[in-house]
């Protein structure tokens, strides 16, 4: 059975398709006028002239990764593997390792040695900044991965991605830290606290 | 046999068994932190109490919030009693899932919560953290506590193998009680009550006795962690094969844990045998898994003219075949391995009667250890016995084959393994007997591992090692225990009796085994009674 379709009502003006051109034209001449000569405030118009002016991107745009820093410039990363496992790409690689003997940190946590991110291969879901428990990873840079022709160029390494600011241009992020020393931080001997 | 009903089950025990233990028998778990199989019985921790119905029930009189008159009403409630404690009786009704007895869960496990640190991501037990199982299964709520919690000591060294965290511990005295029963050494001890309650190491001591490394295993948290695995692999990925420890002759069984991606043993792991093992591994034990990778030889080498050239495995194979073809029948010694499992022995001695026409079996082996009479073996091998079987009579020493080279009865040698009780000096006149290189006399070793019979070898050709291939142990009670593969042997590389099949087939070796189970058919009896080797305890499932 065939379909029955309603076919749109259409006056003899617009079956004769020249007047609705010349509405048409009309508009496009008029804008083009309004954008080109009126004030800037005035003007009504959808697009950017990219790559000379770049439009924001929204607040939640998941960028390329960051690690950000503790106060002192080590990485926030305790090398919990939390987000390698949330990963559905398996991009991310860590090796993690102890800290120094003579390190405040030494025994308590550990750091990523390697910190490896394959952004070709990220599909930039935003799952490893959702697992982390440090807050130490972000994908708050508002920028893409730089193209490039060479593919080793989109293997981050930690370096790489403790060198990229957020989008408000530091490195660290508002959530605090509890350090070893701070009366805060769990670990306080017997012989201090009790 | 009597029973008792949990939950409305049947559950069938033997008198003098524990309502848990009985449970547990039957692969059902009720949940618990301080009872261990194979140690006393604390009932400290409360995890484990039910609810019992009986004529004779002791109601304990509470105040019940009650929300349409929004006020406390009087009622009362069961007296719940420890599962671990309570002797099972005939006809006795338990319910480890009633309302009361799952409150008390609930309550008991968001009190040992109460000041945990909550330090997941960076502990090494997560995945495996019974904290962690039963808050999902018992408490799902969040901390109700807003203060901060109390601190206790972190990272501290309880010896050369264990660091120690008090905020992550829950007092269940596992560690205290292996070692006092199982160890013999009272080397652990608790201090302090309440919430500064810790686990100490006595006075001028440390945890250094051969056990250590079971103290982190039965504990249930993240308290007690072991130096080695510490930090190095989270435990979801890792996945676990069911192997046989090859430090000594006791055969100790165990879980080999592996990450399937970089393809590497992280650890070991006892696996439960009441036969054999219990549930206990020794420390030396159970850092075996490090001669998985130490020293892995993953290409042949082939000396001639004194120099030694690395080549590939297949190439390897074709020599090896080569320099054995030259020799005369009766001139072949034939070197066993202690270290070896029975069907690389076996198909050993089966070329070497065969092709060989030799019975000059001789059997290398690792220096004995310090043994005790808990679970070490003075013989530092697994597979003795399953080599002697190989031989069809006993094999003759190392010392006896040094003998016999310098007596001129020894032409060449195949050996398996790369280890031996002799010192390299000792070794020298089998080092000099290949010191020119391939020629009529021939050295070929089939090793996984470099060692000190594969520095004096003309011809080295890799094989499997344990981790990288099934096999079959002896232990000196004569068990044959079964072990499975759980790594992928690098490149090419084959079982060492695939290997010899091989390499027999160049030599026109009418032999035609492809897989294990064809070895394992031709092999003779006693095969491994399977009842014996698995697993009896169902609760001891790896972390897969």
């Amino acid at each position: 059975m065939a379909y029955k379709i309603s076919r749109p009502k259409r006056t003899l003006g617009d079956q004769a398709f020249f007047p609705e051109a010349a509405k048409g034209m009309a508009l496009t001449i008029r804008r083009f006028f309004k954008n080109t000569f009126s004030k800037e405030e005035n003007k009504v118009i959808a697009t950017v002239r990219y790559p000379d002016e770049v439009r924001d991107y929204p607040e939640r745009f998941r960028g390329v990764h960051r690690l950000t820093h503790r106060t002192d410039g080590s990485p926030r990363c305790v090398a919990c593997l939390c987000c390698s496992t949330a990963c559905p790409a398996q991009c991310i690689y860590i090796e993690p390792a102890e800290y120094d003997t003579d390190d405040p940190r030494a025994g308590y946590e550990r750091y990523p040695r390697v910190f490896v991110i394959d952004e070709l291969r990220c599909i930039f879901c935003g799952y490893c900044v959702e697992a982390c428990p440090c807050d130490a990873i972000r994908m708050d840079t508002g920028v893409h991965v730089p193209a490039s022709f060479d593919r080793s160029h989109f293997i981050f390494d930690k370096e790489t991605l403790m060198s990229i600011p957020g989008k408000d241009g530091t490195y660290v992020t508002e959530n605090p830290r509890h350090e070893p020393g701070d009366p805060t931080h769990p670990g306080i001997t017997r012989e201090q606290g009790h | 046999m009597p029973t008792f009903k949990l939950d409305g089950q049947e559950i069938p025990f033997e008198p003098g068994d524990t309502v848990i233990r009985a449970a547990y028998r039957q692969g059902i778990e009720i949940p618990h932190y301080c009872w261990h199989p194979g140690l006393s019985i604390a009932a400290n921790c409360r995890m484990c109490l039910v609810e019992v119905r009986s004529g004779r029930q002791m109601a304990l009189p509470i105040l019940k919030w009650d929300a349409k008159k929004n006020e406390y009403v009087e009622a009362t409630k069961p007296k719940l009693q420890p599962a671990c404690q309570l002797a099972a009786q005939e006809d006795m009704e338990i319910f480890a899932r009633s309302d009361h007895a799952l409150k008390a869960q609930e309550s008991t496990q968001e009190f040992l919560l109460l000041n945990h640190p909550v330090d997941c991501p960076i502990c090494d037990q997560a995945g495996e953290c019974k904290l962690q199982d039963y808050w999902l299964s018992s408490q799902t709520k969040l901390k109700r506590k807003r203060t901060e919690p109390v601190h206790k000591p972190k990272a501290v060294r309880f010896g050369p193998t264990i660091v120690y965290d008090a905020e992550r511990c829950i007092m269940c005295t596992r560690c205290i009680r292996f070692c006092d029963e199982v160890a013999k050494d009272h080397v652990l001890d608790m201090r302090e009550r309440g919430n500064v309650n810790e686990i100490v190491v006595s006075p001028g001591r440390e945890l250094d006795h051969d056990y250590t490394l079971m103290t982190e295993h039965v504990c249930p948290v993240g308290a007690l962690t072991s130096k080695d695995f510490r930090f190095k692999a989270r435990v979801w990925f890792l996945k676990s094969a069911p192997s046989v420890c090859t430090g000594c002759a006791t055969g100790c069984n165990s879980w080999v844990d592996y990450d399937p991606r970089y393809q590497r043993v992280y650890r070991l792991r006892p696996r439960d045998n009441e036969a054999v093992n219990q549930y206990w591994m020794c420390d030396d034990g159970m850092m075996t898994y490090k001669r998985f990778h130490e020293d892995r030889i993953l290409a042949g080498r082939v000396r001639t003219s004194g120099r030694t050239s690395e080549v590939s495995r297949d190439d390897a194979v074709r020599a090896a075949a080569r320099v054995l073809e030259k020799i005369e029948p009766g001139r072949l010694a034939v070197v066993l391995s202690a270290q070896a499992s029975s069907e690389d022995n076996y198909v050993l001695a089966k070329l070497a009667a065969d092709h060989f026409e030799t019975d000059r079996f001789y059997l290398t082996a690792r220096a004995p250890w310090r043994g005790d009479d808990i679970l070490r073996h003075p013989d530092a091998n697994p597979n003795r016995a399953g080599a002697t079987m190989a031989s069809k009579g006993e094999p003759r020493s190392m010392e006896q084959l040094v003998e016999d080279i310098e007596r001129g009865d020894v032409g060449a040698v195949l050996s398996l393994g790369p280890d031996t009780d002799l010192s390299e000096a000792e070794l020298a006149p089998l080092a000099n007997l290949v010191s020119e290189g391939v020629g009529t006399a021939a050295h070929v070793n089939l090793t996984a591992n470099a060692g000190a019979l594969t520095s004096s070898a003309s011809v080295v050709v890799p094989v499997a090692s344990v981790a990288e291939t099934s096999g079959t142990f002896v232990n000196a009670k004569g068990v044959a225990q079964q072990f499975k593969k759980a790594l992928q042997a690098p490149g090419d590389i084959q079982p060492a009796w695939l290997t010899l099949v091989e390499i027999g087939r160049h030599l026109g070796w009418e032999i035609d085994w492809r897989r294990l189970g064809d070895v394992r058919t031709a092999m003779p009896k006693p095969l491994p009674p399977s009842s014996e080797t698995t697993s009896t305890e169902p609760s001891a499932a790896p972390a897969e």
